[in-house]
């Protein structure tokens, strides 16, 4: 039988770096096969000549056994290829129906018939289970509904192959199922898919088989035999795991107070509706919730960077004590936070580490002296933060953009946490980042914890969430639940709280 | 093909293509462009001529460090024009009161220009910052509104006491910016220019206020995130650029005109725009591309007096040449980190 899709000693080189380095694949019709490996392993690279995004220096590429170039995803979508990108290609202030119009060949004789195309998007709608709304904002939608109008945008041409990168990486468990569901739906009528993504449940869950790469190389495969997990880990990762730290801390006193926490979204309605709890020394406090039900105005309240409406939010850092304070004064006591949208907050991508380095630091006499930057020790400091937290970065000078997410990540990590912190706000610190750099963040958090810090842990990851957390709490429409002990509730009824305000 | 093939052959279409564009219209005209070229280039770099285009590219120079310094915080000030107004009112309107202070007068007369212009640039950051309005259309507005203003001062309460001439008092001779080339209209303000040009520097690469500002402009939710307080740093970058624009102003009234008048450097503003965009918002680039339109605002002149060329066919050649530095700038792509 010829592979639906074959590629034979793929090369491809940005620069000094060979992001793929003699590689070969082929996936049969009907065939899930997982692609995983670390950040930079060149997956990413691989499946973007696979849809025609970027074309190998060397090496070809075959389709049912015969030689294809494909110069731009057009072509792979005439080829019977679809990719859904990790980072969504949407624009924001069309509605659905728009963007699934844009860029296809209707649009081009200047006309476009909404209704002889709606049909077809709405078969495919309901293939995927999903009740979307056509005429809704793309600005509306939650993560989940995104992914879904770029399914349906790719799964509109009818593919042999669809390629899905990293999907899962922002669902919340719900929603990952029901999209795993969805592809073994698409695997027995024939297509073949394949899937990138940094979770092995995932792989375990529906592949056939996975692939593994590694510098830019195909390592090996696995067949996903679960008594081989750890053999796969070895594999992905090239040595041994740190091992997991399970140090405790011992709890101390309240540190941060919320109470009856009242705080809008941008457009004025309640985003977080009376909430209270109290976050103490040593421990590490869950956050829980379907996207979009509050708690990301929570930690941006309790970060400074929104507006309080009503209520409190107290902290007794240190001999501080200090109410409802502004993002600046929180980062001088001692606050430190992980925003979940890195390119959004955390960082400024165009600028050099070392600015980016600054960026929390201005009120450190170490930088900054009479308004003047001091550029010297902000250099060195950055270069022992990014040697110390292996940050891939080629110094201190590079261009954050040039960095992949996951060093993005730990450079963030490295900037905020540090010998004066006593409370840290994470924000999905370990979203879309692959295991090692993932245990070498818990690891850290665990660290900080042993050390007397207290951690909220704003997570959408449930198993993340029962492994290092003490106390877990859940918010549905702004209404918060908990927090209880972890080892006083189930995932069922976590599972249950998200669902039901 | 390589990158390098690709870039070459991109800057040379580029090239060819702003050298015909001009050209297709000057033929058009009647007119030879070389000859056109020629008569610029001449007139610009001759005995006369080269002391006029600094003459223009001093306040050229010093309103595209304003635009470039907004810019640079996000912020689009096209309001140059009414910022340099504001900062020539206000240092002529306590100009009489420096007479007899000397050098320190003129100190003081070139600071409350930039005092005049900050402080319409501040009022333009505070309408954005608290009230959401777009700073465009208020720089835009507030242009009309500060050309009437000074039309109306001139004619009315600031009017030279003879009041027959549409202009106001002299200022007093110790306010004047001394000419430094005997015979030429080039005057000491190209010291401040120049001055201004490595301040500038210094504020983007040294300073928390220059740091902070870019970091506003190139993402503002990292400035939330980094607790800067954001809607007074925009009345801040506000007010520096409009200072800067001021600041030409009372240039201008010190060094060429020495009163109000009407049309005191009528089109600076856009050009300033122009400027800071094709200097790419570099403090050591602006300098020399406000000498490029300083040929141009001195050139025109020559143009019509040797060759009969009228004056939109002058704007024609301008608006192309700026669109040829903008296209080899897209044709030579930049990816150097803002170190």
């Amino acid at each position: 039988m010829t592979p639906l899709l074959e590629a034979r000693g793929l090369n491809k080189c940005f620069g000094q770096l060979r992001a793929n380095d003699d590689v070969s694949f082929s996936i049969f019709p009907g065939e899930i096969v997982g692609v995983v490996g670390e950040n930079g392993a060149g997956k990413s690279t691989l499946v973007k000549m696979l849809g025609g995004a970027l074309v190998p220096d060397s090496g070809e590429i075959l389709i049912s056994g015969s030689p294809v170039i494909l110069h731009s995803p057009a072509d792979a979508q005439r080829a019977g290829i679809s990719l859904v990108h990790q980072h969504f290609n949407l624009i924001e202030n069309l509605t659905v129906e728009e963007n699934l119009v844009l860029g296809r060949p209707e649009l081009r004789h200047g006309i476009i018939r909404f209704k002889n195309l709606r049909p077809g998007f709405l078969t495919v709608a309901e293939d995927l289970g999903t009740h979307i709304a056509f005429d809704a904002r793309v600005s509306t939608l939650s993560v989940g509904g995104r992914q879904q109008v770029e399914l349906i945008r790719a799964l509109f041409h009818d593919p042999r192959l669809l390629i899905l990168d990293e999907p899962t990486a922002v669902l919340p468990p719900n929603e990952r199922d029901r999209l795993l569901r969805f592809i073994r739906l698409l695997k027995e009528r024939g297509t073949a898919i394949i899937l990138i993504s940094h979770k092995l449940d995932d792989l375990y869950d529906c592949c056939d088989r996975a692939v593994v790469m590694r510098g830019g190389r195909v390592v090996g495969t696995s067949d996903l035999r679960a008594d081989e997990r750890a053999e796969l880990i070895r594999l992905i990762v090239g040595a041994e795991l740190p091992p997991p730290d399970t140090r405790h801390g011992t709890l101390g006193k309240a540190l941060v107070s919320v109470k009856d926490l009242v705080v809008h979204r941008d457009n004025g309605t309640v985003a977080v509706d009376r909430a209270s709890f109290e976050l103490h020394a040593g421990e590490i406090v869950g956050l829980c919730g379907v996207e979009g039900n509050g708690q990301t105005e929570l930690l941006q309240a309790m970060a400074g960077m929104r507006p309080v409406q009503t209520g409190e939010i107290i902290y007794a850092v240190g001999a501080q004590r200090m109410a409802n304070a502004d993002a600046a004064s929180l980062r001088r006591v001692g606050v430190a936070h992980i925003p979940e949208d890195r390119l959004h907050y955390a960082v400024v991508a165009a600028f050099s580490l070392t600015l980016n380095f600054l960026l929390r630091k201005l009120s450190k006499p170490r930088f900054v002296t009479w308004g003047l930057l001091r550029r010297q020790a902000a250099t060195k400091a950055t270069a022992t933060a990014i040697k110390h937290n292996d940050v891939r970065a080629s110094g201190p000078r590079a261009r954050m953009a040039d960095l992949s997410g996951g060093n993005q990540q730990k450079f963030v990590i490295a900037r905020e946490l540090g010998d004066d912190v006593g409370v840290i706000l994470a924000g999905h610190p370990t979203r879309g980042l692959d295991i090692r750099t993932v245990v070498a963040i818990r690891n850290r958090l665990v660290a900080e914890r042993a050390r007397g810090v207290a951690i909220l842990l704003l997570s959408a990851d449930l198993s993340e969430v029962w492994d290092i957390a003490d106390r877990i709490m859940v918010m549905a429409r702004g209404r918060l639940r908990g927090p209880v002990r972890v080892g006083e509730t189930t995932l069922g009824e976590i599972g249950h709280w998200m669902t039901t305000p | 093909m390589s990158e390098g093939m690709t870039r070459v052959i991109r800057v040379t279409i580029v090239l060819v293509v702003a050298a015909l564009v001009p050209s297709l219209f000057v033929l058009m005209a009647g007119h030879n462009p070389w000859r056109v070229l020629e008569t610029l280039l001449l007139y610009a770099l001759g005995p006369q001529g080269w002391s006029e285009v600094l003459v223009h590219a001093i306040p050229l120079t010093l309103i595209g460090l304003g635009v470039a310094f907004a810019l640079r915080g996000g912020l689009f000030n096209i309001g140059s024009d009414g910022q340099l107004i504001a900062g020539a009112v206000l240092a002529v309107f306590f100009a009489p009161y420096l007479e007899g202070w000397g050098i320190a007068g003129l100190l003081v007369f070139l600071i409350l220009g930039s005092l005049g212009g900050a402080a319409l640039g501040a009022l333009v950051g505070y309408l954005r910052a608290w009230f959401g309005a777009s700073e465009i259309i208020v720089t835009i507005m507030l242009n009309y509104v500060m050309v009437q203003m000074i039309s109306y001062l001139i004619r009315g309460p600031m009017q030279e006491t003879s009041r027959f001439w549409p202009q106001s008092y002299l200022i007093p001779e110790n306010c004047f910016l001394p000419v430094i080339v005997q015979g030429t209209r080039l005057h000491a303000g190209l010291f401040v220019a120049l001055i201004m040009v490595i301040v500038f520097a210094v504020i983007q690469r040294r300073t928390v206020i220059g740091f902070v500002s870019s970091v506003l402009g190139a993402n503002p939710g990292a400035a939330v995130y980094a607790g800067f307080r954001v809607k007074m740093l925009t009345v801040i970058v506000m007010a520096i650029s409009g200072g800067l624009a001021g600041l030409a102003g009372a240039v201008e009234v010190g060094g060429i005109y020495q009163r109000l008048q009407d049309n005191m450097a009528e089109g600076f503003g856009l050009a300033g725009i122009a400027i800071a965009l094709i200097a790419r918002l570099e403090a050591v680039a602006i300098p020399l591309a406000a000498c490029l339109f300083g040929i141009f605002f001195a050139g025109t002149g020559a143009l019509q007096r040797e060759l009969a060329l009228p004056f939109p066919l002058v704007w024609i050649i301008e608006s192309a040449v700026i669109f040829a530095v903008a296209a080899v700038q897209w044709a030579l792509p930049n990816r150097k980190a803002v170190a």
